[in-house]
């Protein structure tokens, strides 16, 4: 193998080292790595151990809470005309309930999986960005909690759960029930891309050395692929919320039809994430499958490699089906042709990984306790899900099922059996690494059984109430369509279903005993690396990977890193740290000197979750305030990064030194930047697309570009600014004198120079007489200007934030990490606005 | 109970030619599904508690290569193919002179226009689709308002009525009777209670009755026809051939000949009339008219005597 | 006879409502309250009434009907009566002008049907 990073992987032949550890290395790694003692600190705490469990709880509860909805929806249906729920509340009911589901359930309780065993999976001590773990943890819990708490004030959101413009619009939905949604749900989506960012990079850069790609565990494979989905996916609906929004505060016209816009345009974006968002959620637990079941049948997973091949392949073609949600809508034959394949096609990965999960069990001897009831149930669930799925990408069943009964069947044996079988699997097969005590197997068993008979007992006859014609989304129905009948079975149904959630809750009451500093350790003889024995510190030391199963391929290696015998078995200078290895082939890169607990990133969540809240009741007063005080803790809470190192490297065990700080493209801040442009990138690009699609519905609306002048200024204006970003880092490192000064005067000027463009584009066009509440052109046009603005604003904000340091002192050619990333944002803030002025000025044919 | 009463659901009991290949399709779908879960339960089986010699031939990343690609790979493309002939062949354009019908989805009920051989709106009318029997009728499918979709499960699949644009489908009922539809966008408010019914005569029936429809009321000497003016109706209601010519609310010129009541949902009779006029907002909560407690009993006798006579 | 029986059925009711006073059922002579029940279904009484077996609507124009079968008067005017309820079911306004309740399109058997069923709702 060729080395990636010129590390002689030769070194690794010197552990495990031999002869006695030095006297108080444990105590200072124990010490490093303290659990929280007083009450406050179990609020600033950001080990993933603590946030991890956190996290978990957070998504189970929101689960419960859905759940429960779900239970007086299907209490109010158990009878036809019944007047339990009035209309209004059953209406905001079921939109609570999917979208609960889906935000506050689906995506964070695999995101929270993550968090929890990610890092022991890896070999890590930590994710490498605890903080921004624990700041999506904190904002995802406390805004959730006040969106779900706008049912109890009938202020919840009753457009459905994916919103469909007019409905949702100001017209329609005149109270600020959908704006709970709009805003609501774009905090959850900042708390996801958080988490996705640094899952990424949690997986890419904190591996053990010599876990390279072919030796990377499978769920960390499906993380990785569902953090990318997210990266790419999640844009589309925040950019389709921002728009939504736009239309309904200021009244700019993107789906309303009278003024050029299109309520299809809303549908293409939400389905671009929608439909993604449903691989999101399943290859996380399909991932968990594939290490549970091999586990379960004590034998390696047949087909490893397929298997990651099709996790893959099920990440790629997912992006090209979201119209599949369409196909009743009017497309054109040939979009519906390409739809049909392409929905079909998804459907083959899913396959691989069903029968590569059969070929396991048959090499192995299953075990049936209870990690591996729910792996065997959900499949069989999930099977006939993928089944229904394929009935409903052909479109001529489709154009009967769609919107019916027999599409909630459909979707919910899907997501039962594909995610939540699946997560109870893993929450039963990884409780003894985080509880002192093991959960019942006999209730383990009667919640199986009565969670396998519950679903399908309330989700069987649903496929029957669709082909009798009942829609869904109904608060009811009329007595004489003979729909009583499954409808009262589906009814006992979920109520068994609900029974066995309960059980497992009481469960989880006598026996879940977390943060303890002995737990339960390896009962089922699972082979990855979170059974080595472990701490809050994670491992005592990290392990080479030589295997995809390392513990059964080394039975003796559990005891060598509990002795410290790996790789770095301290925590020199009493920091925390972890190693940073490289992408491809984990050789180890820098020691990465780990964050330590702190209030700010709290506070951040508390007035980020705050502004947006706050926002939606319309008091914009008190939101700017939370939003500048957000702005604030963040600011304060990145202060203390980048500080100085007390030596520039670590040994990390038999006279190994590495470096504890890197810079540019190795960095771990640069990787987190990058994605986030990415994500940047593809909000830009998606609001590109719809700038096109507006324009081709209404070309006849659309009006001149102010003259090319001011075009050629504007562009000018900033390629100068990306110029001075792009110089700015290398003035620094070249300059001998002053180096410090002039790099932060670069990027003042770069940051100015962008603002200024921006302002002066704006104003062009309204010289112009461009309105963006007349036409859909106005409209998207001072949305592309407007994203940009916000970009140039952070940006000026971040070069106040430079000066700021410098002024401290804190700007040195030793460390150009945060300058190295301030930069990169300016210049993707230049490029960004610039290629929207080419779009908005030279499409469609106008100025030339 | 009578377990059968539900037999055959709507979906599987096709009434035209534009239902029927869905059907077929339908039944194709179900019984290959099955076949394909039962064998995959049966390869699970077999792998968790088969004898040893089984089990081993399961146990290769052949199985993986035959069960998830290549058995898939066929099957899919095989249905693919049928499922693509069978969407082209129903997607025909529609010939020149097929009858055709706009049906405007309304916040929570069916505007309904029979359009004349020029495409003008000839008729009005609401919540109901007369259609002659053994020929394809074209439905033009608009909005007013949010989106709907338009579902009679017996006589064809369903199409979205999207604002800002007009979608078509073609339904043919191949013998006389009653197919209900639905809404099946979810479109706020009371949207499970946005009812339609077609109504398929035989082609002279028809006649007739698009005779009669197009006539305008008759002068009425009923007091109600007083009442109704008075009252305001035409504000939002049109009667042809009177004053009334509102059009946020049904056509009313013939609607003592409808079979229900507030978009589908209830009979109509001369009782249900005067329940709707008196206190709509307790039978379909949210619809946009107004329930009306200043109305005398005598009132609402007279009105809704004078409506249920408008055949 | 006539006399010995009405005494047999008048003796315990009249002990009963010692005990706890009570109205004695009424009942239409071969009239099928069931069918009634399906009669108010199909017409849609419902949409003026509260009608305990009709689930929707509850329509509140009209007076609920929980209880009509005890109830002493019809509208408020006509003693409640078999004959006159079914008379009154299908022509209201002949009986009581000015009521809001209209004629309804049943025959004199559907009528008595439907008195029989609404004589089977007692009190609550």
């Amino acid at each position: 193998m060729t080395p990636e990073t010129g590390f002689d992987t030769r070194k690794y032949d010197r552990f495990p080292s031999q002869g006695p550890r030095p006297e108080g290395e444990l105590e200072e790694l124990e010490a490093a790595w303290c659990p929280p003692r007083r009450a406050g600190e179990w609020i600033t705490a950001i080990n993933n151990n603590i946030i991890g469990i956190y996290y978990v709880g957070a998504a189970m509860l929101f689960f419960i809470l859905a759940g429960t909805l779900a239970l007086l929806m299907r209490t109010q249906l158990a009878l036809p005309m019944a007047g339990i729920l009035p209309q209004e509340t059953y209406n905001q009911i079921f939109t609570m309930h999917g979208t609960v589901m889906m935000f506050l359930f689906a995506v964070p309780a695999v995101e929270a999986l993550a968090v929890l065993l990610l890092p022991q999976i890896l070999g890590a001590r930590d994710l490498p960005f605890p903080r921004l773990g624990a700041y999506a943890f904190w904002a995802y819990l406390i805004g959730g909690l006040a969106f779900f708490c706008s049912l109890f004030f009938g202020l919840a959101p009753n457009g459905g759960w994916f919103m469909y413009p007019p409905l949702t619009g100001k017209t329609y939905s005149p109270g600020i029930n959908a704006d709970f949604w709009l805003l609501g749900i774009g905090f959850i989506e900042i708390s996801a891309i958080a988490g996705a960012i640094e899952i990424i990079v949690g997986v890419l850069k904190t591996r053990a050395p010599g876990m390279t790609l072919d030796k990377l565990p499978i769920f960390a494979w499906a993380m990785l692929i569902f953090a990318c989905m997210i990266i790419i996916a999640f844009p589309s609906i925040i950019l389709a919320t921002l728009l939504l929004e736009l239309e309904r505060a200021l009244n700019w016209p993107f789906f309303d039809p009278l003024k050029g816009g299109d309520p299809m345009l809303w549908q293409h974006l939400f389905w671009f994430f929608g439909h993604p968002e449903v691989y999101i959620i399943f290859l996380p637990a399909a991932g968990a499958m594939s290490t549970i079941i091999p586990a379960m049948a004590r034998t390696r997973l047949v087909g490893h490699s397929l298997v990651v091949m099709a996790m893959l392949a099920t990440g790629f073609i997912s992006f090209g089906v979201w119209a599949h949600h369409m196909f009743t809508t009017g497309m054109p034959q040939i979009s519906i042709n390409y739809f049909s394949a392409a929905s079909m096609a998804v459907s083959l990965p899913a396959g691989v990984q069903v029968f590569a999960w059969i070929a396991t069990i048959a090499a192995g001897k299953m075990r049936f306790s209870t990690p591996g009831l729910f792996a065997v149930g959900g499949l069989v669930i999930f099977v006939m899900g993928g089944l229904s799925g394929v009935m409903v990408a052909m479109v001529p069943f489709d154009l009967q099922a769609h919107d019916s009964y027999f599409i909630v069947a459909h979707l919910h044996y899907v997501l039962i059996g594909g995610m939540v079988f699946p997560l109870f699997a893993a929450i039963y097969y990884w409780f003894p690494m985080s509880s002192s005590r093991t959960l019942s197997e006999r209730w383990g068993r009667w919640i199986f059984w009565l969670m396998f008979a519950g679903h399908n007992i309330a989700f069987l006859p649903m496929h029957l109430s669709g082909l009798m014609g009942m829609p869904r989304r109904v608060y009811t129905y009329l007595p004489d369509a003979d729909l009583a009948l499954p409808n009262i079975i589906s009814t006992i149904g979920a109520f068994l279903f609900g029974l066995a959630v309960l059980l497992w809750v009481i469960d989880m009451f006598r026996n879940f005993r977390p943060f303890g500093r002995r737990e339960v350790g390896n009962i089922h003889d699972g082979p990855g690396l979170e059974w080595l024995p472990s701490d809050y510190y994670s491992v005592r030391s990290i392990p080479v990977v030589k295997s995809l199963y390392p513990l059964w391929d080394q039975p003796e290696l559990a005891e060598q890193v509990k002795q410290g015998r790996w790789l770095l078995p301290g925590a020199k200078n009493g920091e925390r740290q972890t190693l940073v290895t490289s992408p491809l082939n984990a050789e180890p890169q820098y020691v990465l000197r780990i964050a330590r607990p702190s209030p700010w990133h709290v506070f951040g969540a508390v007035f980020t979750a705050g502004f947006f809240l706050i926002l939606t009741v319309q008091a914009y007063a008190a939101a700017v305030v939370s939003g500048v005080l957000a702005v604030f803790c963040i600011m304060r809470w990145c202060w203390s990064l980048d500080m100085p190192h007390k030596r520039r490297s670590t040994d990390i065990g038999e006279g190994i030194r590495l470096p504890n700080y890197v810079s540019g493209s190795s960095g771990h801040g640069w990787w987190a930047m990058v994605l986030l442009l990415i994500v940047s990138g593809m909000v830009c690009l998606l609001a590109a697309f719809s700038y096109i699609f507006l324009w081709s519905r209404r070309p006849d609306l659309w009006q001149a570009p102010p003259e090319l002048s001011s075009l050629i200024l504007n562009v000018g204006l900033l390629a100068a600014a990306a110029a001075a970003s792009l110089l700015a880092p290398k003035v620094l490192r070249q300059f001998r004198k002053r180096a410090e000064t002039m790099t932060t005067v670069f990027v003042l000027v770069g940051a100015t120079l962008a603002g200024v463009a921006i302002v002066n584009e704006f104003q062009a066009w309204a010289v112009q007489g461009l309105d963006p509440e007349i036409s859909s052109q106005g409209a998207s046009v001072f949305a592309l200007l407007a994203w940009s603005a916000v970009f140039c604003a952070i940006s000026a904000l971040m070069a106040l934030y430079l000066l700021l340091r410098r002024g401290f002192g804190y700007v040195s050619p030793d460390r150009p990490t945060t300058v190295d990333v301030i930069c990169l944002f300016l210049t993707f803030t230049a490029v960004q606005a610039a290629l929207s002025i080419l779009l908005i000025r030279l499409f469609p044919g106008g100025g030339l | 109970m009578d377990f059968r009463s539900g037999w055959p659901p709507p979906v599987l009991d096709p009434a035209g030619p534009f239902a029927g290949p869905l059907t077929t399709v339908a039944w194709v779908l179900f019984v290959m599904g099955l076949a394909v879960f039962l064998i995959v339960v049966a390869v699970l089986g077999v792998a968790l508690f088969g004898p040893p010699r089984f089990r081993r031939s399961l146990q290769t990343e052949r199985l993986v290569w035959i069960g998830g690609i290549a058995f898939p790979v066929v099957v899919l493309s095989a249905l693919l193919v049928y499922g693509l002939a069978t969407t082209a062949r129903l997607s025909d354009a529609a010939d020149e002179g097929e009858m055709r019908v706009r049906v405007t989805g309304e916040m929570w009920w069916w505007r309904v226009a029979y359009l004349d051989t020029e495409g003008r709106e000839a008729i009005q009318d609401a919540n109901e689709v007369h259609i002659p029997t053994g020929q394809p009728v074209v439905i033009e499918l608009e909005s007013a308002d949010v989106i709907h979709s338009l579902w009679i499960p017996r006589l064809g699949g369903k199409t979205d009525m999207i604002p800002g644009r007009r979608n078509f489908m073609r339904i043919q009922a191949d013998t006389p009777g009653v197919y209900t539809g639905q809404c099946a966008e979810y479109c706020g408010g009371p949207h499970a209670l946005m009812g339609l019914v077609v109504i398929a005569h035989t082609p002279e029936d028809y006649d007739v009755w698009r005779a009669r429809q197009a006539q305008p009321a008759p002068l009425s000497s009923l007091p109600g026809a007083q009442t109704f003016t008075a009252a305001g109706c035409g504000a939002c209601h049109t009667i042809r051939g009177t004053s009334a010519n509102g059009l946020a609310g049904p056509d009313l010129t013939h609607v003592g000949s409808r079979r229900t009541l507030g978009a589908g949902i209830l009979p109509n009779n001369q009782g249900t009339m005067a329940g709707w006029i008196s206190d709509s907002q307790a039978i379909k909560p949210g619809n946009r008219m107004p329930s009306y407690p200043v109305m005398t009993g005598q009132e609402l006798q007279d009105i809704s005597a004078y409506l249920e006579s408008l055949k | 006879m006539r006399f010995l029986s009405a005494v047999s059925l008048t003796v315990p009711v009249v002990l009963a409502s010692c005990a706890e006073p009570e109205y004695p059922r009424r009942t239409v002579a071969g009239a099928d309250a069931a069918r009634g029940l399906e009669l108010v279904r199909e017409t849609g009484c419902a949409a003026c009434h509260d009608i305990p077996q009709v689930r929707w609507p509850k329509g509140r124009s009209g007076p609920p009907l929980a209880g009509i079968g005890t109830r002493p008067l019809i509208a408020g005017r006509i003693p409640n009566q078999p004959d006159a309820m079914g008379a009154f079911i299908q022509d209201a306004p002949s009986l009581v002008p000015g009521t809001a309740m209209p004629a309804m399109p049943l025959n004199d058997r559907q009528a008595r049907d439907v008195a029989a069923f609404l004589y089977t709702l007692d009190d609550d």
